[in-house]
């Protein structure tokens, strides 16, 4: 494993995406949708509560947890909408490197500029590998990046224990060290999508299955139906940790040289 | 340098790659001549290590593929059919990775080198979607170079271009003979072939021919003169057909074509032969058999050895 040509495939995949506009728009328009969504709501709960729904979660449910429990009812709207949007959050890293990847190996496939590629001494891990995180790191600041700009504006716009209950362990750490772990994911399941199909919505959308269970897991949040804390983590690192070895290990075994050659046309 | 032993390579039912030996000098241009789907291509990434042959072996530059496929690819240089430049980098980009990926020591140095060789330094900072096709397929070419490989393959370099821009890249190839550089050139483009290379193989999944150009024509048309003669009458037709060294005589409107093993030491004997019986010999020149002649007959007899 050569780190200094892992780098070179690395920078390329930026120097081309800084003038790919598809992929560029896409990279900022995402978080900026999905942070306006969040302080918008917060700003709604704040400027125009009038205008904001039955409580989800009534005062006295079983089962709540003290620092919900301890909240007004409107907060603990809030703070459970915040709890569902912080998994709107993790779209980001979860569909950003999928979107990045797909562009990346079509455009490849398009110029047919991979042969030339695996004809210097390059490896076909140190290839993936350079691509794979030319996709994840911005993809992992665009996330991190969202989650301060997130943080920042609740702690100006919504009450302290809802800041408080936002900025808690699982989400800190989440964002922190589970991001990164979800982009991973997505991006080595892009680079394995895009080299089965030509179009990059098609690869697109098979990645996308990727969401359905981030936005499963979000809507029991908000429905009360689990609440989120610190021992969450404990059950669903090891998960996250466990798909990332079989993903990169099963990208990484069926690219061999000849078949990214002869498939990824 | 560059060995092949039996090199074969079978998709699935299809026999690509037949059993291939040949052996390329250093400092040699060889050509690699044949018709589409012949096996050029699959060849070529087998000797640079990009498929795996399912027979046979070979070695480039020393080192033997399938062991050495790291050090193979360090010793070689590749354009691939299509150039593969990425259209919005720019050239000193699209060159520096390349050079970086090689580990070449001076990296802009060496790309200054070749893009000022393709007199391209002006623009070195433009992306190269923009050039023309003959400039990025010199890009290719140059991008092949950069960390100096003793070996250079090119795998049908002037085929997708017209013929002014298949000029620029045939007299850039021209340019690099004499630089000590092995140069392996799959062609369509016989006059190509005939130009730059010291020997062609003719390959059609096995390989049919292997020789200097000039042999290939002898070997199998022999050599003939043509004679052009003011007055030709039958008479001298049997006067020359007696020569010892003559192999055969065929009349021709305004003179004869005569087959002959050495024209250089047997002519002057012909002509006084001639002007000795009364002939006005006004010129002489040897039989020209085109490339192409030699190939579509070698085609042609492999399919009828085939059938
Ligand atoms: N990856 C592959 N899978 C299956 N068959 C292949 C593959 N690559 C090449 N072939 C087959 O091998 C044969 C030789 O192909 P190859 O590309 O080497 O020919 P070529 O001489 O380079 O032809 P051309 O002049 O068209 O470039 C063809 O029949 C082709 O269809
Ligand atoms: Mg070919």
């Amino acid at each position: 494993m050569n780190l200094s040509r892992i780098r070179v495939i690395t920078r390329k995949e930026w120097l081309d995406m800084r003038k790919n506009k598809m992929v560029l728009g896409m990279m900022f328009l995402l978080p900026l949708v999905m942070v306006a969504m969040i302080l918008g709501t917060a700003a709604a709960f704040r400027y125009a509560p009038e205008q904001v729904s039955d409580p989800l979660v009534p005062d006295g449910t079983p089962g709540l947890p003290p620092a919900l429990a301890e909240m007004d009812t409107e907060d603990r709207t809030l703070a459970l909408l915040n709890d569902q949007y912080m998994f709107y959050l993790l779209i980001i890293p979860v569909s950003l490197p999928v979107y990045i990847a797909s562009y990346s190996i079509i455009g490849e496939k398009e110029t047919r500029s991979l042969e030339p590629i695996l004809a210097t001494p390059i490896s076909t891990s140190e290839l993936l590998i350079g691509k794979i995180l030319g996709a994840v790191l911005p993809a992992i600041v665009a996330a991190w990046v969202s989650y301060l700009l997130t943080a920042v504006g609740i702690y100006f716009l919504a009450s302290r224990p809802v800041f408080l209950y936002l900025i808690r362990p699982i989400w800190t750490i989440g964002m922190l060290i589970h991001s990164p772990l979800f982009a991973l994911i997505s991006g080595a399941g892009g680079v394995i999508a895009s080299s089965r199909v030509n179009d990059p919505r098609a690869a697109q959308q098979i990645s996308a299955l990727l969401l359905v269970p981030l936005i499963g897991a979000s809507l029991l949040v908000l429905m009360g139906r689990v609440y989120l804390d610190t021992s969450t983590l404990l059950w669903v690192t090891p998960i996250i940790i466990a798909l990332n070895a079989g993903i990169l290990w099963l990208t990484v075994r069926i690219f061999q040289r000849e078949t990214i050659l002869t498939r990824w046309r | 340098m560059i060995r092949a032993k039996g090199l074969s390579k079978r998709f699935g039912d299809n026999l690509a790659v037949d059993d291939v030996s040949l052996e390329v000098r250093q400092g040699e241009v060889f050509g690699f001549l044949g018709p589409n789907g012949a096996g050029k291509t699959t060849t070529v990434r087998m000797l640079t290590t990009l498929v795996a042959p399912t027979g046979g072996t070979a070695w480039v530059n020393g080192h033997q593929i399938g062991s050495a496929d790291a050090q193979v690819r360090a010793s070689v240089g590749l354009l691939t059919e299509a150039p593969g430049l990425y259209p919005r980098l720019t050239a000193v980009e699209n060159l520096g990775i390349y050079a970086e990926l090689h580990g070449v020591e001076d990296v802009p140095g060496q790309v200054r080198r070749y893009l000022t060789l393709l007199e391209l330094w002006d623009r070195r900072d433009e992306p190269v979607g923009g050039f023309s096709k003959g400039m990025q397929q010199k890009l290719a070419i140059a991008r092949a170079l950069l960390h100096e490989p003793p070996a250079l393959f090119l795998d049908e370099p002037t085929a997708a271009l017209d013929p002014e821009a298949a000029r620029v890249v045939r007299d850039f190839v021209d340019e690099l003979r004499g630089e000590g550089r092995t140069i392996f050139l799959c062609t369509h483009n016989l006059d190509e072939a005939d130009r730059l290379c010291d020997r062609v193989a003719v390959i059609r999944q096995r390989l049919i021919r292997v020789d200097t150009p000039a042999n290939l024509r002898h070997g199998l048309y022999g050599r003939s003169v043509r004679v052009r003669l003011a007055k030709m009458t039958p008479a001298l037709e049997d006067i020359v057909a007696a020569l010892p060294f003559v192999r055969s005589v065929t009349p021709l409107e305004s003179g004869l074509r005569v087959a002959l093993d050495e024209p250089e030491t047997h002519n002057p004997d012909l002509v006084r032969a001639l002007v000795a019986a009364g002939a006005a010999v006004q010129y002489l020149e040897e039989e020209a058999h085109s490339l192409e002649q030699v190939y579509f007959d070698l085609m042609a007899e492999s399919r009828e050895a085939a059938a």
